[in-house]
């Protein structure tokens, strides 16, 4: 018998050696440990053993009985990893082809650009504040220190709606809604849509974008212009851009001041884009007027500030580089989908 | 303001290269526009005296000149004009010139006869009879005189100069003048400032002889000067001053006229010249207007004025309109024997009202509006004189007629040098700021912190220590401004709730795959007539601007799907196949029309979608998705929007507010636009949502128990809205049902007619234990039931 368990455990594992997939080996594991196997068939002739010899038998058979079942999760496994080896082969990809992508649409240049500037703003404890675009006279023009027939009222050709109501020509209206609700320290900006009767060519729309800065508190200087306006230009133009003051006029402002940056694309040596000055005009400033403090019952002799417009259409052309204006207002998807 | 930088050499010394000078300028606050060099515009052009003219042997009609160009050899052109006679001297065109026509003249062969060059016409030289006497006739410019052979023609011409356009701003009438310009030219350079000393001499007599003058409005007019010349003697101006008034714009008209033109331009003072024969009762009478009084301007306008205009009349009638422009009656004429000589101040915001009421826009009303110097009247005057005396133009008569209401006192400001420095963040010592203000002709003194500034009447602009500060900066210069963060409180910026919202719904929309336009606030005022809406409807009444740029851009949106529809209508244009658009702008809602107040501005999202894909469903979801956002309840219903297909149209209510109109466009209003594909478009409105608050998200525990899913098909007349059975489900389901979802819903064959099938699955499951058969079995006959009143039976 003990011979006889030798020759079953060395033909199983011959046979599990040849055996070429695991249907095999599954008929293998039945024919020789299943209930009507070979191993079960000898242990059903345990009872003509002599007790002695038994338990001994037993314990062989019991050996012989593992050994194969060892073997057999051994191949089992080897083929399991070796099938799954082939399936993940069949499954390979081919990876050069572009991955599928559920479309995500985009904002407008325009608002790309003036989040970039809430985010510099509000980082540097701006309130961003809204006015209405249809305003009134007063807050429009006599309050900032522009009376009727004043003939700073050239400056900017207005779209009237009434006698006394017109489309806000600049965000600086504004200015006079905010310090008449609130008193200093002031830091806030208001962007918006603003009106002038110009003709539509690549340079000019009747419609446009400004984002207003106004700063009142105790001990504003110009410099704190100069330098709020310079970290807000090296955000949007990159780090090594410069900032130029030049003399100019505006109502509401004392001193006033065009405000240049150097060009974005020559770096300031001249170009086509800077018409060969190396500079970029994008907004005009000053120091608050003091009539304009006084009209919204601020003390001038108390208080300072300072005041910004920027041109939000032209700092959106200059910086992405559009040619042309009209195309911020044509909205052509292939246009947008730039951005 | 074009000045002629040679003028400008006359009263001040310029010792930089022009564009120097013109950088400097811009930093000291006179932005340039332009700088025009005049020599530019011809080269090579010089005088040649013809010595020799022979036929030419090929051609009846042209002839071969030998001209003298100043060298050792003639040379040899061949001209088709037939005015050329020897010894006449002509300009001639050399090899290799420029003509300011923009032709480029070269050496050739003209029908085989060598021609080293061309003589030109006066049109040639762009010139007319105001630059050169003789320009217009046809033919070769024959040159006056005998000028040396191989002058430059520029020389000749005056053609070596330039032309400054100096913008001038708001706040410095004082430079709408050469004078004021060289002024600041003296303070930027630092070299010497010297204006015309105005001296002539009289030939006695009396004004008073010939001329009386009342102002009875001193608040409008506060002074006026009048003087008076006689025996005038019309001529044409010298070269040098048609040449400056014609760099600065204006044309030649004659001595007299020129005089005054030119001494405006100079001082920046209008004046006027009547002729005296034309003045009535040789009075001058500066009055308001009579009520519908009428005057013939010069330029044979006919004007009728009203009250609130000055106007300078004789004794009977208006002879100029204040400021503005002369009568035609009183000009001068070639035969004017004697004039009055007018130079006046009226203010501006009546010169101002009045050139804008009668659409008038001069050079004089220019310089009024913007405001004259009250002092430079009498100045300006007696340059006029000045002129008409050095060329011989008149005899000057004694006397002045000053009609002035007391002359304004200097003014004197008093400033502190420590709150300069503090508004402009520097320590510029007081002694440099005393040198600038003098330098600038505003006379300073120092005392302790105190700047003590006596303002020049001609700089009416400074009132403020914040103007000083400025006059003291532009002069010392912008590049000493250094940036520095701004002191003070750390302050937290923010938002309001509205940009809030607005973010948050654009980050939802973009991440949908939308893409945002911007479009105008204003549309054309027919723009909204393919949306078929009522004419009852409140988007109807629209606001108007009074004065739009044209049709297209006249009236103020009251709604966004006009614009969107146009977009959409240019993307399918394009070829673009598909696209998912919004747009958050405001509608202009007024309260009353014509507008008593300002409007409502109302905050509204549009979105316009087209191409595969899209249907009524996708857009739905899309307004679903942004209301949920916004945090309000609001019921879907069937919408009569016009411009919407009936059957695709739906609004979202919110207790008795319409929050959101969508669905697809009217075939219609889709026709009107060239729309090709079907759109689907919705407004949405943002004011209204904005109140209503995100609630917080508060946690519920996660499910411990299993949970169970069973698929109900219904069988139920196709008109059923399926919202209503989904309604139905939710009730009757009750606190088991965690879920309920439509899988499938079809109309067609299996089906009866009229009918259709829906399939949902429910998810049930308890919080508290595994549900049993039992608690499924009840809870599936009691929605079954309910669907089954409703009319809704279970499909076998």
């Amino acid at each position: 018998m003990q011979q006889k368990l030798e020759q079953i455990k060395a033909a199983a594992l011959a046979e599990l050696a040849s055996a070429e997939d695991s249907k095999a080996v599954e008929e293998l594991r039945v024919r020789y440990l299943g209930k009507k196997g070979e191993i079960t068939a000898i242990l059903k002739q345990m009872g003509s053993l002599s007790p002695e010899e038994r338990p001994k038998m037993g314990q062989l058979a019991n050996e012989v009985r593992a050994d194969i079942e060892n073997a057999i999760s051994t191949a089992m496994a080897e083929m399991g990893k070796k099938a799954q080896e082939l399936r993940l082969k069949k499954e390979t990809l081919d990876i050069s082809i572009p991955g599928t992508v559920k479309e995500v649409g985009s904002l407008h240049p325009l608002n790309s650009t003036l989040d970039k500037l809430i985010d510099i703003f509000k980082s540097m404890g701006f309130d961003v504040v809204d006015g209405p675009e249809v305003e009134t006279d007063y807050y429009n023009f006599e309050a900032l220190n522009v009376p009727a027939d004043h003939p700073a009222r050239d400056m900017q050709d207005t779209f009237y709606l009434s006698e006394n109501m017109l489309l806000r020509t600049q965000t600086s209206a504004a200015q006079i809604r905010t310090m008449e609700k609130r008193k200093p320290p002031i830091r806030i900006i208001c962007p918006g849509r603003v009106y002038r009767s110009d003709d539509v060519d690549a340079t000019h729309s009747p419609v446009f974008h400004q984002v207003e800065g106004l700063v009142v508190d105790k001990g504003i200087t110009m410099c704190d212009l100069k330098g709020t306006l310079e970290t807000m230009a090296k955000e949007i133009y990159g780090s090594d851009t410069k900032v130029k003051f030049r003399p100019s006029f505006f109502p509401f402002t004392e001193p006033s001041v065009e405000v240049d940056v150097s060009c974005s694309e020559c770096g300031g040596k001249g170009c086509r884009v800077c018409k060969g000055s190396g500079w970029i005009e994008i907004l005009g400033a000053g120091m608050v007027h003091p009539k304009v403090l006084l009209s919204c019952g601020i003390d001038p002799e108390e208080y300072s500030g300072f005041a910004f417009g920027i041109g939000l259409d032209r700092l959106t052309t200059t910086r992405h580089k559009i040619s042309d204006i009209r195309l911020l207002f044509e909205n052509d998807l292939r246009f947008l989908k730039q951005f | 303001m074009k000045v002629s930088l040679e003028q400008l050499k006359t009263y001040v010394e310029i010792n930089v290269p022009v564009n120097e000078l013109c950088d400097r300028m811009v930093m000291a606050g006179f932005e340039v526009e332009e700088i025009i060099n005049t020599a530019e515009t011809m080269e090579n052009v010089v005088v040649g005296k013809i010595l020799e003219i022979t036929p030419h042997e090929n051609s009846d009609h042209l002839v071969i000149c030998q001209l003298d160009i100043g060298e050792n050899e003639p040379v040899q052109i061949v001209t088709g004009a037939d005015n050329v006679f020897v010894g006449a001297y002509v300009p001639a065109a050399l090899h290799n010139s420029k003509l300011p026509n923009g032709m480029n003249i070269k050496s050739g062969k003209l029908r085989g006869v060598v021609s080293n060059g061309m003589l030109c016409s006066g049109e040639e030289l762009k010139l007319t009879e105001d630059d050169y006497e003789g320009a217009s006739v046809y033919g070769i410019l024959i040159l006056k005189g005998e000028p040396k052979p191989g002058t430059d023609m520029r020389d000749i011409l005056g053609l070596n100069d330039w032309i400054i356009d100096f913008k001038i701003t708001a706040n410095r009438p004082d430079c709408q003048s050469v004078l004021g310009i060289a002024r600041e030219i003296g303070v930027v350079l630092g070299t010497e400032f010297k204006p015309p000393v105005p001296t002539y001499k009289t030939v006695g007599d009396d004004i008073n002889n010939y001329m009386q003058l009342e102002v009875k409005n001193y608040d409008i007019c506060p002074r006026y000067v009048g003087r008076f010349v006689k025996n005038i003697k019309i001529a044409p101006s010298p070269d040098w001053m048609k040449r400056a008034l014609k760099a600065s714009g204006m044309r030649p008209i004659n001595n007299i006229v020129d005089i005054t033109n030119f001494v405006m331009l100079e001082t920046g003072q209008p004046l006027h010249a009547f002729d005296y024969r034309d003045i009535k009762g040789g009075k001058i009478i500066v009055r308001n207007a009579a009520e519908g009084e009428k005057i013939t301007t010069l330029d044979e306008k006919v004007h009728t004025l009203n009250s609130d205009m000055l106007v300078i009349a004789d004794a009977e009638n208006p002879s100029c309109l204040a400021g503005i422009m002369g009568g035609l009656n009183s000009e001068i004429k070639d035969d004017t024997k004697d004039l009055f000589l007018e130079s006046a101040k009226f203010r501006r915001d009546s010169v101002r009202r009045t050139a804008r009421a009668l659409g008038v826009r001069t050079e004089s009303s220019a310089r009024y509006e913007r405001g004259t110097d009250i002092m430079n009247t009498e100045y300006a005057s007696n340059r006029a004189l000045q002129l008409i005396y050095e060329l011989g133009a008149g005899e000057i008569v004694d006397g002045v007629l000053d009609a002035n209401n007391g002359l304004p006192a200097e003014r004197e400001l008093a400033v502190s040098v420590n709150k300069i420095n503090a508004l402009l963040g520097l320590t510029i010592d007081g002694k440099v700021m005393v040198d600038i203000l003098n330098s600038l002709h505003i006379p300073t003194v120092l005392s302790g912190d105190t700047l003590t500034c006596r303002i020049p009447s001609f700089r009416d602009d400074i009132e403020y220590m914040a103007d000083i500060a400025e006059e003291v900066m532009r002069i010392y210069g912008y590049d000493h401004i250094v940036g520095t963060p701004i002191s003070g409180a750390v302050l937290r910026g923010t938002v309001t709730p509205e940009r809030a919202l607005d973010d948050k719904v654009k980050k939802l929309l973009t991440s949908n795959g939308m893409y945002e336009i911007t479009t105008y606030s204003f549309i054309g005022s027919h723009a909204i007539d393919p949306l078929n809406i009522p004419a009852d409807d409140a988007r109807q009444a629209s606001i108007k601007i009074l004065n739009p740029l044209g049709d297209e851009y006249s009236v103020m949106r009251t709604q966004l799907v006009s614009s969107m529809l146009t977009v959409v209508g240019l993307n399918m244009n394009r070829k673009n196949s598909s696209a998912r658009l919004f747009e958050i702008s405001k509608r202009f809602m007024p309260k009353a029309l014509p507008m008593t107040e300002q409007p409502s501005e109302l905050k509204t999202l549009s979105m316009g979608l087209y191409g595969d894909g899209e249907d009524f469903y996708t857009l739905k979801g899309l307004v679903e998705q942004v209301i949920e956002l916004c945090g309000a309840k609001v019921t879907y219903e069937r919408s009569d929007e016009p411009y919407l297909h009936p059957g695709r149209a739906a609004k979202a209510v919110m207790g008795d507010k319409t929050v959101a109109v969508f669905g697809e466009v009217h075939p219609n209003t889709a026709e009107k636009y060239d729309l090709s594909n079907k759109t689907y478009v919705a407004e949405v409105y943002l004011d209204m949502l904005a109140s209503s608050e995100t609630p917080l998200v508060i946690y519920s525990p996660l499910p411990k128990f299993p949970a169970v899913s069973r698929d109900l098909a219904l069988l139920c007349e196709s008109t059923v809205p399926v919202g209503d059975l989904l309604d139905i489900i939710t009730k009757a389901g009750g606190k088991l049902l965690e879920n309920v979802s439509i899988f499938d819903i079809y109309e067609g064959a299996q089906i009866p007619e009229g009918k259709k099938s829906v399939a949902f699955n429910l998810t049930l499951r308890s919080a508290e234990a595994t549900l049993t058969d039992e608690q499924i079995e009840t809870v599936m006959n009691k929605v079954i039931k309910k669907l089954s009143d409703f009319g809704a039976e279970l499909r076998r």
